[in-house]
């Protein structure tokens, strides 16, 4: 047989990249749920994939989208990157755009229209307060 | 026996069987953004508790996986087949309100799910025999009111193949 069946069963897969020290190539964990059959309930089973990175742009960490080839190429590298999904370090907010960290934004959501050039000192000259004179004691 | 943990009913497999949402085939990856604290993430956190094992249990085929803390705002997000990515954003929804909104774009509609369980009902017929496998019952013997093997009980004197033998050799005489 000169064609093999195509390479494997899992077309399209997410998980976290652990190692980088192959030439173009990612060592990546995915982690998919498997129900326990006596307890009745889900945990993540753990399986390492090789993934063919040309550019070498995967750093340990980081959430990785690969797409499986359509031959092997060689024997256990059968997916090639995608995409990187989260970028360890520069997470970028599907839904804003803006580069987060946890629960908050590293950008500012909105672009300001302050002007950022006054110092403070300046701004409390603005507002003007006189300190007001002590009561006399009689 | 009492049943262990928070929400023990979560452990049952009728309540996994009970899932509504079956995606289409196109669907491989879902993938869930929340946070554990804050109250616009306590939809997706029910959701993630209450509703992803049944998920799972009607889709073994997808990869779903969670991130926690990731983002200030939870989202799910869905890989397709071709490439394609749907962004589903889930602040300050209810668990509810997001199984139904998941049904509705990626699942399965409710009346393919009915052609597709009638057409499995087709392959098996209930009133075939066979082994266990495969069909209900073996022999008609299984069934109450038939005549049982006479294995189990011994059959009526009039019914055993040598009393009709000597009664057939008898009445020949």
């Amino acid at each position: 047989m000169s064609t093999r069946q195509a390479s494997v069963h899992a077309k399209w897969i997410i998980g976290q990249v652990i190692g980088t020290k192959m030439k173009k190539t990612a060592k990546v964990r995915v982690t998919r749920l498997v129900l326990d059959p006596y307890l009745l309930k889900y945990y993540n089973k753990r399986k390492t994939y090789f993934a063919h990175d040309p550019l070498e742009q995967c750093t340990v960490g980081d959430v990785v989208l690969l797409k499986a080839l359509p031959e092997k190429r060689s024997k256990h590298v059968n997916h090639e990157l995608s995409e990187i999904v989260y970028k360890v370090g520069q997470v970028v907010d599907p839904l804003t755009g803006k580069r987060v960290a946890g629960k908050h934004y590293l950008e500012p959501l909105t672009e300001s229209t302050e002007d950022t050039e006054l110092s403070l000192t300046e701004k409390l000259e603005q507002l003007n307060i006189t300190a007001s004179t002590p009561p006399s004691t009689s | 026996m009492p049943m262990k943990g928070r929400f023990p009913i979560l452990r049952t497999l009728e309540y996994l069987q009970k899932g509504e949402v079956v995606f289409k085939k196109s669907v491989k990856i879902m993938t869930v953004n929340y946070n554990t604290h804050g109250d616009l993430s306590e939809g997706a956190r029910k959701f993630v508790f209450f509703n992803i094992p049944q998920i799972q249990y009607k889709n073994p085929w997808v990869q779903i996986m969670m991130f926690k803390n990731m983002t200030p705002s939870p989202f799910l997000r869905f890989y397709l087949d071709d490439g394609e990515q749907v962004l589903v954003d889930v602040e300050g929804k209810d668990h509810k309100e997001i199984t139904n909104h998941v049904k509705t774009i990626l699942g399965k509609s409710d009346k393919v799910l009915e052609a597709e369980a009638l057409a499995k009902m087709e392959l098996s017929n209930p009133a075939n025999f066979g082994p266990k496998k495969y069909f209900l019952r073996e022999c008609i013997s299984e069934v109450e009111g038939q005549v049982p093997h006479p294995g189990f009980v011994p059959l009526p004197k009039e019914m055993t193949g040598k009393y009709k033998a000597k009664l057939a050799a008898n009445s020949d005489e």
